[in-house]
């Protein structure tokens, strides 16, 4: 059977810690009498002696071979999330890594399957929801959804930022290197995001003079707005964010939500598309259109 | 506290205060609003004594939204005024000062039902002065907003809604310099002061009170 020169190297290295120990062994025992007289069992000591030396270096120069042709590893293994388990102090976490890996492992064949299987479905034409229309285009993959550099997030965010000059956006990351994100929109609202990796997992909106405390962050997405309508737009919000959450263009869906987010900055002034009016049961038009971002009552929506 | 218009309700020759209180009343309930309490804006205004100069008008405002402040602006009669917001301890203040700023017996005071429908709160006062009232102001408050500028034509809207055509489709004269502002609830207090000055204007109380200092 063949063997990697890894397992090779290894198995040599066993091999010669055995005979080191033999060797070792030996001379603590130092020389036997077993009643034979055919030889002087000093004589026959010395030889067993050379013997083993002699096998000590056949192996080293073996493993001096395998080693030789071992490639070094190509750089440190980046971690990210999973190297905060070196962090846990209960044993019975301690071993949580193996598994931890073989379930990274499925995760990235399940977005492998499900990938190929909107591919598929895409193709059918019976369509009962909204569609991206640009899910159409080429397909740019991502790797992993789970295990994204934090770089690559805050490169993402602060071009979103740069794409809207009303909106303020300020990354913290209180717990370990997942972003929750403070987003001003200028007088008008603030908003509260919490992600995993790329993906948008929770939203909070509140209002423009409500106090929150920025290295709080965590705390505050639990504590929802003293106003109606923010109530209502963080209901929407979250229903938008889910309406946008795509696994295989994740980035695209986190500048939708953002862009969608933006179109609140006429919140106050605008007029509802079907009615025509500002206010209705004393709530301004708290509704999106996604994809034309018009503005809505909810109970005016198309 | 979000943005606060304040709005004058016409009175009319055969009712009273009470019974457009009433009126309107009816009206922001059919809306959906719910009655929380009552409210009630004072204002007492005293002058400066005649050896210190040109007299200089001290109005002093209380106003049950923010209990625990006293507003006083003071008018130094060319038309500039330094607003000042304190804690209550102020009014001890006053009593001190009285050998130099005298009240003019003119107590004003704005009183009347509360109201909320979500994020709106309404106010509807009769405005007594001396103990008359003179008519109805409607303050109407919309607490999610902090700019005027954004969230004035929304205001306008809801007012015209149960106040009907008094409501001007031009915005205040007070907020013309200050669409863009964060509000302050010394905006609000200005806006009452606004009023007050009109209504004393209309009954002459001012110009009577002035004749009989200089
Ligand atoms: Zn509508």
């Amino acid at each position: 059977m063949e063997l990697n020169p890894m397992q090779v190297a290894l198995n040599t290295v066993r091999t010669l810690r055995l005979e080191l120990m033999q060797l070792i062994i030996e001379i603590g025992e130092g020389v036997k009498d077993d009643g034979s007289q055919t030889e002087s069992k000093d004589n026959r000591y010395m030889y067993s002696m050379n013997e083993m030396v002699g096998k000590l270096g056949l192996h080293m120069r073996d493993l001096e071979q395998v080693v030789g042709s071992l490639s070094s590893p190509p750089g440190a293994m980046l971690l990210y999330n999973t190297s905060f388990l070196t962090q846990e102090s209960t044993s019975d976490r301690q071993a949580l890594y193996t598994p931890l890996v073989s379930s990274h492992k499925w995760l990235d064949k399940v977005h492998k399957f499900s990938s190929n299987a909107v591919q598929i479905l895409s193709q059918n034409s019976l369509k009962k929801s909204y569609y991206n229309s640009s899910s159409n285009k080429k397909k740019r993959q991502q790797s992993s959804l789970h295990n994204i550099s934090p770089q690559a997030v805050d490169v993402l965010l602060t071009n979103i930022d740069r794409m809207f000059p009303e909106m303020s956006i300020t990354i913290t990351r209180p717990c370990a290197s997942n972003v929750v994100l403070l987003v001003g929109l200028s007088r008008v609202l603030q908003a509260i995001i919490s992600f995993k990796g790329v993906m948008i997992e929770w939203v909070i909106v509140k209002g423009f003079n409500e106090p929150i405390n920025p290295n709080s962050l965590q705390q505050e997405l639990w504590q929802e707005s003293r106003y109606y309508v923010f109530r209502k737009i963080t209901d929407h919000a979250n229903a938008a964010m889910l309406h946008f959450s795509s696994p295989t263009l994740p980035d695209l869906s986190v500048r939708s939500f953002m862009t969608w987010l933006n179109s609140y900055l006429i919140l106050f002034n605008s007029v509802c598309k079907s009615c025509g009016n500002r206010l209705l049961n004393a709530y301004p038009p708290t509704w999106r259109d996604l994809r034309s971002l018009d503005t809505y009552h909810y109970e005016c929506k198309p | 506290m979000g943005v606060t218009i304040i709005q004058q309700f016409p009175m009319k020759e055969n009712r009273t205060g009470a019974q457009i209180i009433e009126f309107l009343t009816k009206r922001v309930n059919a809306l959906g609003a719910k009655q929380c309490g009552t409210f009630l804006v004072d204002c007492e205004t005293y002058a400066s004594i005649p050896q210190l100069g040109a007299q200089r008008t001290l109005h002093v405002f209380h106003n049950s939204e923010q209990p625990a402040s006293v507003f006083a602006i003071l008018d130094n009669g060319t038309g500039k005024t330094v607003p000042v917001v304190a804690d209550a301890l102020f009014d001890l203040l006053l009593l001190k000062m009285s050998s130099v700023y005298t009240s003019k017996k003119s107590k004003v005071e704005i009183r009347g039902p509360r109201f909320e429908l979500n994020d709106f709160v309404i106010k509807i006062g009769a405005i007594n002065i001396n103990h008359n009232v003179k008519g109805i102001i409607v303050e109407a408050e919309y607490r999610p907003c902090v700019v005027f500028g954004l969230c004035w034509d929304m205001l306008r809207e809801f007012l015209q809604g149960f106040l009907g055509s008094c409501v001007s489709n031009i915005p205040p004269h007070y907020f013309q310099n200050r669409m863009n502002d964060i509000f302050q609830p010394l905006d609000t207090i200005q806006q009452y002061l606004d009023h007050i000055t009109i209504y004393r204007k209309a009954t002459g109380i001012l110009q009577q009170y002035n004749t009989n200092t200089t």
